[in-house]
């Protein structure tokens, strides 16, 4: 049917959950843009008839150029909604992507990706004092400076900013600075206690 | 040296210090631990908190986090014996002991720089003073080497010398005796003072941080300490009273409608409770079963008991099928009814009230959650005494802590169930003493062994479960026995601890008829069986009358218990 390849796109993109990005389609694309170049070479030929006078062929070209119409914002749909998929990713995973994203992402869009990257580093170093400002950090302001930590294995010494040693052996808990233990808790070592 | 103002001379220097927490292996100290957590976290006190278990355990956890620490908070251990002596810290680093274990060691107490116990004031006015236990003449001490080396002075000035050196050798005997005797009749008993949570909630309290939350951490240690055995009912009741009135100010209500606190606010009341254990979240039969108090009184291990149980239930109007489901799940008309027939009928069966009611708080929040105080520290305490071998003591440090922590009620039904098993494990291992006549008098004290390989030995690996054990045994024995001495008669309980090592575990708990002090001399008994026989007994946890030993040094041990207390 015409233009339906292009809603499977859309379809694809509705059904993947919120997070992950689904591997890039390349085959329906080039499917899509096939469909539509077809489209155009037959609007081509009947546009001359058209032209000469036989108006009776006007009504197939106008669909013909609605479907081209519907595929392209199709097509733009899918790759506008990825890369913003990617942009989020960039602020939830920071510069490096997972392995697993990064083989589902197309060419265009990894090196969108490391521009993206680029501008952004340089907006960061730019701002805020000596050295720049981390904007991915605290993505909400956090109620409390300090939070309170227990140690899931035995990971050894850990010198705080103020230079305090702390050893960090299995279930002692600690009330750490949070922009100190943050890494640790990524790490698995530390685990955030909710009170 | 005694902290008199808690806010200046404790809170207010830890501030913006990191301060090394250290807790010991109880219901009691954790929920000490909690309030401290709690205010630190109100002021941003940086802390580190390590749960210890026994001398060695606390002598590791300070080396191994004293770096850059100059400030440590010592709760429910340290107290009783002289912390700077042991732990051998640099000079500028400060004990806080909030420790509910009596007597304080006297180097502690006089200890004006390093050590600050956070103690209630009447409740160390035993301690000898300080004349009697310490001397600073050092001018003495000075003259008298300067004596011996002065020995090519002229004979009578030697003789003088000598005279005074003798009169003042004689004194010094004396007094040495005198001090001997002084700190032998200080250090006789051991027993526990106010509970180191309530000591917590009382320094909230004066800082104006006290909330609903921490004053149910402050009755359920209250309650653990009662229910362990630590504390006489009338300090229970003290204690319960003066808890009593932050109740009513944190919980009070308007009479009118608006006023009303959402059903999911955390409310807790006063209540007078049946003194049955788990009965809530368990049967009423089990629960009677397992209940101390009622089950030795019944004599519910025997047939006869039984009988007598079911006749109770009858004459209460108390159908069996009702009384063996789930207490929950009886009928809305039975439940309400229960505690006051039992009142009724209780003193037919021999029962007192003591032994039916126990004034304690309940809590609610939520439709679903009501919770006891006693069911509460059962349940932790099971937990705290885990059997399960893959987990570490410290796991079970937190899981208990995250049960104080009221976060899920997942963690707390998983408590619950193995509060069961130990209690069940308890009586039936009790059952099988009285069973076997394995309970025997040695003279001066009564004494009776797990046997290795028991099934349930695994639980009474544990400090207050073995507690638990013994003191059922010696009530059960009590009422049973036909012997009027057996009341004033102490129990030791031995029972294995470590089979790969060979260790077993010696529990001393005084006789019934001293039940209302609560004192007991098995540490200082223990303590010298140990040194006249040299065996080598070491401390468990943080009560000197559970000790530590090797089995097949018991039957040595014990002819010199029965020697020294006869």
């Amino acid at each position: 049917m015409l233009a339906e390849k292009a809603l499977d796109l859309i379809r694809e993109l509705h059904r993947t959950s919120s997070g992950t990005l689904s591997p890039y389609n390349e085959d329906k694309i080039r499917q899509v843009l096939e469909e539509m170049k077809t489209l155009f070479e037959q609007n081509k030929d009947k546009a001359h008839s058209v032209a000469e006078g036989q108006t009776d062929q006007l009504s197939s070209i106008q669909l013909r150029h609605a479907g081209i119409q519907r595929n392209k914002r199709c097509l733009l749909a899918y790759l506008y909604n990825r890369l913003e998929q990617i942009r989020k990713m960039r602020w939830e995973f920071g510069s490096v992507l997972p392995p697993d994203v990064k083989y589902n992402m197309c060419e265009q869009e990894v090196q969108w990706f490391n521009q993206y990257n680029r501008l952004l580093a340089n907006y960061m170093r730019s701002i805020g004092e000596s050295g720049g400002l981390d904007l991915t950090q605290d993505m909400k302001p956090p109620k409390t400076l300090y939070v309170l930590v227990r140690c899931l294995l035995d990971h050894g010494e850990f010198e705080t900013q103020d230079g305090n040693i702390i050893l960090l052996k299995k279930n002692s808990q600690h009330y750490l600075l949070r922009s100190e233990c943050e890494h640790l808790i990524r790490q698995g070592v530390l685990e955030h206690v909710v009170q | 040296m005694l902290v008199k103002d808690f806010k200046r001379d404790f809170y207010d220097v830890l501030q913006n210090q990191r301060v090394l927490v250290l807790v010991a292996f109880d219901v009691d100290a954790l929920c000490a631990c909690k309030i401290l957590q709690y205010l630190f976290q109100c002021d941003q006190v940086l802390y580190t908190i390590v749960p210890v278990d026994g001398l060695q355990g606390l002598e590791n956890a300070f080396l191994e986090n004293a770096e850059g620490i100059k400030h440590v908070v010592l709760i429910n251990c340290g107290a009783a014996f002289d912390i700077v002596e042991i732990l051998q810290p640099e000079d500028h680093v400060r004990f806080y002991i909030c420790d509910s274990h009596r007597p304080v060691d006297v180097h502690n107490f006089y200890n004006a720089v390093q050590v600050k116990l956070l103690m209630r004031e009447d409740e160390l006015s035993t301690i000898p003073s300080y004349d009697e236990v310490f001397r600073d003449d050092v001018s003495l001490i000075s003259e008298d080497s300067g004596n011996e080396s002065e020995d090519s002075e002229t004979g009578y000035k030697r003789k003088r010398f000598d005279e005074e050196s003798v009169l003042r050798r004689q004194e010094r005997r004396r007094w040495n005796e005198n001090r001997e005797k002084v700190l032998f009749n200080y250090a006789k008993f051991t027993s526990y003072a106010t509970s180191a949570a309530l000591v917590m909630f009382e320094l909230a309290w004066k800082l104006s941080k006290d909330t609903n939350n921490l004053l149910w951490l402050a009755i359920v240690g209250v309650t653990d300490q009662f229910i362990h055995f630590k504390t006489p009912r009338e300090k229970y009741m003290e204690d319960i009273i003066a808890l009593q009135s932050h109740v009513t100010r944190h919980n009070q209500r308007g009479s009118d409608d608006e006023n009303i606190m959402s059903v999911n606010c955390l409310r807790i009341s006063f209540e007078e409770e049946l003194n049955l254990c788990l009965y809530r979240h368990w049967t009423l039969f089990e629960s009677i079963c397992h209940s101390m108090a009622i089950a030795c009184k019944l004599r519910l291990w025997s047939l006869k008991g039984q009988k007598r149980l079911h006749e109770f239930l009858a004459e209460m109007g108390l159908p069996l099928n009702q009384c063996k489901q789930q207490f929950s799940a009886m009928e809305s008309t039975m439940k309400p009814e229960v505690k006051t027939k039992m009142q009724e009928y209780m003193t037919k069966y021999g029962l007192v009230v003591q032994d039916v009611i126990l004034p304690s708080f309940s809590l609610q929040y939520g439709y679903k959650n009501l919770m006891c105080a006693t069911d509460y520290v059962l349940a932790c305490t099971a937990v705290l005494e885990s059997v399960d071998k893959s987990k570490h003591s410290t796991d079970n440090f937190l899981e208990a802590s995250d049960i104080l922590q009221r976060s899920s009620s997942e963690k707390f039904e998983a408590g619950l169930a193995s509060a069961k098993l130990q209690l069940k494990s308890v009586v039936s291992q009790v059952q099988s003493f009285l069973d076997m006549h394995q309970i025997i008098s040695a003279g001066p004290f009564l004494y009776v062994f797990v046997q290795e390989g028991t099934a349930d030995s695994r639980f009474f690996a544990h400090p207050q479960c073995l507690i638990r054990l013994a003191r059922f045994s010696l009530q059960a024995h009590c009422a049973v026995s036909r012997n009027k001495r057996a009341q004033s008669l102490p129990l030791v309980l031995g029972a294995p601890y470590n089979l790969e090592e060979g260790t077993s575990l010696v529990v001393g708990i005084p006789p019934l008829d001293t039940d209302d002090e609560r004192k007991n001399f098995f540490g200082k008994a223990f303590e010298q069986a140990s040194k006249s026989t040299s065996t080598t007994a070491k401390f468990h946890s943080f009560d000197s009358y559970i000790i530590e030993m090797k089995s097949e040094d018991k039957s040595k041990f014990f002819d010199a218990l029965i020697s020294i207390l006869q």
